[in-house]
């Protein structure tokens, strides 16, 4: 889990969401938004939105992890 | 509790939590303080003992967030918050058990409450900060182990060369408009390093009114010490001179010889590092003071003038990156050197390039560097360190700070890289915008370390509500060249109008020019004190407040 943290704070994928967020909260108001609001804008962005390079690498490392397991 | 803080204020509670901390008080953050582990990089999370993957108790689902009620600790997914409440009354409180937040399940919203945070917080071992007190050393000998010691580059002593300019103008024109004290230097050899330095020094309010107001007396200081050399009286003498009301354009040549008798190693006609300069003066007026003042004096906190004015405190937080206990270290410095924010240069280990095409890459700014300054930088598996929890060396990640800003905010741009393959050094001249006024407070260590932590609700250090952060500019000192030649010229900015100091002479300029020029070392001072500097410049009368001492030059 830290190591997808990590590579997404280096792609700048978190900045981006941040930003999204921001934006999100300035047009309904600061007061008028619940964390669940948020939860359910961002996740259909932040999905969509990572990178192939993570995706491949995260993947090639479970791969490796059941092949290891299975033995 | 925490103490109120001015950039923070404490979420009001909706009325569930005031109604749940009435009835339960803290029982159940107690009841979940052994429940909670902190993870590094400032997380927390919830781990219930008896089973393995937490799951909701209405639909055994285990994806998304999951939700612990603190008063009968059944779990729910975000669809069955709802049906929980409902079911049993009064547990309208759950926390959210991979982050450790603190949730409303009829507000369907998270809360905040700084008692919650001072638990989750008890468990991330900060440690015991330890105030590292020089008290012998000298500022120069302190500083040369923190660059030894923090900065992987090395800082060679930058030689600029300079063709020796010939100084046959004298303008006298009568500039009796400009403001008091706006006086040329001549340039006696390569000296623009020391002009430049000095005209941002002349002009630093606190400094200045501590120099005019005989904040250092000559009869006493030579009646004291003895001693022949005394930077502090130098530089008194400057201020006098610059400050006499003549505008003809004055030779620091006293001041130069002094300044090389303190610093032989820098002695020559060759050109130096207008930073070098700063630093090494700096050192002189804390030397003579600490000499002649009383030893045994342990109130901590330096009183020479130099300190006073540029002395500020860094914290520098080392965490370890397998239990996540940080340790801790205030280092007193005088200025605060950054490196440049050069998103362009590519060292050859970034593999992962910003993919972003509508990133300004192109634009260093200066709180880019600042940002980059206070960023959580991953020491390499070289640098390893001991961590006392763990017993053992462990990779570790240092964030700096500020614990406490200096009445003059001395920035110093590193502008030379040193290319280990080439094994070389070159100048960076890439453009770096700054601003005119500064808020530094996402600097201060309350700030960042309060980040660091999800931005929990919990007392830092140095949490008290009067920090002054607003700093305002008055003195550019801008390079142009190379590492081996150049020259340095002063922006000053006085009664908000800019005037370029460029050896002896003094032009108003734009402050679009300011702007677009190659700063190197940049002085911000606070706000407070500019505004009031300004008062005090156009109050005081043209003629000198003290031409008993200095006959006027004719």
């Amino acid at each position: 889990m830290e190591l997808l943290r990590e590579r997404l704070v280096e792609c700048g994928w978190k900045d981006e969401m941040k930003a999204i967020c921001r934006a999100f909260i300035k047009k309904k108001g600061r007061n008028n938004v619940t964390v669940d609001d948020l939860v359910h804008v961002i996740t259909p962005k932040g999905r969509a939105s990572v990178p192939d390079s993570i995706k491949a690498e995260l993947l090639q490392r479970i791969r490796k992890f059941l092949v290891s397991a299975a033995l | 509790m925490s103490s109120r803080n001015p950039s923070y204020t404490n979420p009001k509670p909706c009325k569930h939590l005031e109604d749940y901390k009435l009835r339960h008080g803290l029982s159940g953050y107690k009841s979940i303080q052994k429940h909670l582990k902190a993870t590094p990089h400032g997380r927390t999370s919830v781990e219930m003992l008896n089973t393995g993957v937490p799951r909701c108790n209405s639909c055994n689902g285990f994806q998304g967030r999951l939700y612990l009620c603190l008063i009968c600790n059944s779990v729910s997914c975000l669809d069955h918050t709802l049906l929980h409440i409902q079911s049993e009354d009064g547990h309208d409180l759950a926390v959210d058990i991979e982050r450790a937040e603190l949730y409303c399940c009829v507000c369907c919203d998270q809360v905040y409450d700084p008692d919650f945070d001072k638990v989750v917080m008890s468990k991330h071992n900060m440690g015991v900060p330890r105030g590292d007190k020089h008290g012998d050393e000298s500022i120069g000998e302190r500083l040369v182990k923190r660059r030894r010691l923090g900065l992987g580059v090395a800082e060679e002593l930058v030689d600029l060369k300079k063709s020796k300019q010939l100084v046959s103008m004298r303008d006298r024109r009568d500039k009796s408009c400009y403001p008091l004290g706006l006086r040329g230097l001549n340039n006696l050899g390569s000296t623009c390093f020391m002009n430049s330095v000095l005209q941002a020094l002349l002009h630093a309010p606190p400094f200045r009114n501590y120099f005019l107001s005989e904040g250092h007396n000559h009869e006493a200081c030579r009646r004291r010490s003895g001693d022949r050399l005394c930077l502090s009286c130098d530089i008194d003498v400057v201020f006098s001179a610059m400050f006499s009301g003549d505008r003809a354009p004055y030779s620091p040549a006293h001041f130069l010889y002094s300044w090389w008798q303190h610093s032989a190693n820098l002695a020559s006609y060759e050109q130096q590092d207008a930073h070098e300069f700063f630093i090494s003066v700096l050192d002189g007026i804390h030397e003579k003071e600490d000499k002649s003042r009383n030893r045994n004096r342990d109130s901590g906190d330096c009183q020479c003038i130099a300190h006073r004015v540029f002395s500020g405190l860094l914290r520098s937080d080392v965490t370890c990156m397998t239990c996540g206990s940080t340790s801790t270290t205030y280092d007193p410095c005088v200025d605060i050197s950054v490196d440049l924010d050069t998103s362009n240069f590519s060292p050859t280990d970034i593999v992962n390039k910003r993919s972003k095409p509508n990133e300004n890459s192109s634009i260093s700014t200066l709180l880019g560097c600042l940002d980059l300054f206070t960023r959580q930088e991953k020491l390499g598996s070289e640098q390893k360190l001991f961590c006392e929890t763990c017993q053992e060396m462990r990779d570790s990640v240092k964030q700096m700070s500020i614990r406490r800003l200096p009445l003059v905010l001395c920035l110093h741009i590193k502008r030379f890289e040193h290319s280990p393959v080439r094994k070389m050094s070159r100048k960076i001249d890439r453009y770096l915008q700054f601003p005119f006024s500064l808020d530094m407070t996402p600097y201060l260590s309350s700030s960042i370390v309060r980040n660091r932590f999800g931005n929990r609700i919990f007392s830092v250090e140095g949490d008290e509500s009067d920090i002054i952060t607003d700093f305002e500019i008055f003195a550019v000192v801008t390079h142009s060249g190379t590492l081996e030649s150049g020259h340095y010229v002063t922006y000053l900015r006085l009664r908000n109008r800019w005037y370029k100091c460029d050896d002896a002479w003094i032009t108003e300029v734009d402050e679009e020019i300011v702007r677009a020029s190659q700063c190197y070392m940049m002085f911000y001072v606070q706000k407070m004190l500019y505004q009031k500097a300004d008062e005090d410049l156009s109050s005081l009368p043209l003629s000198p407040r003290r031409d008993a001492y200095l006959p006027i030059a004719g």
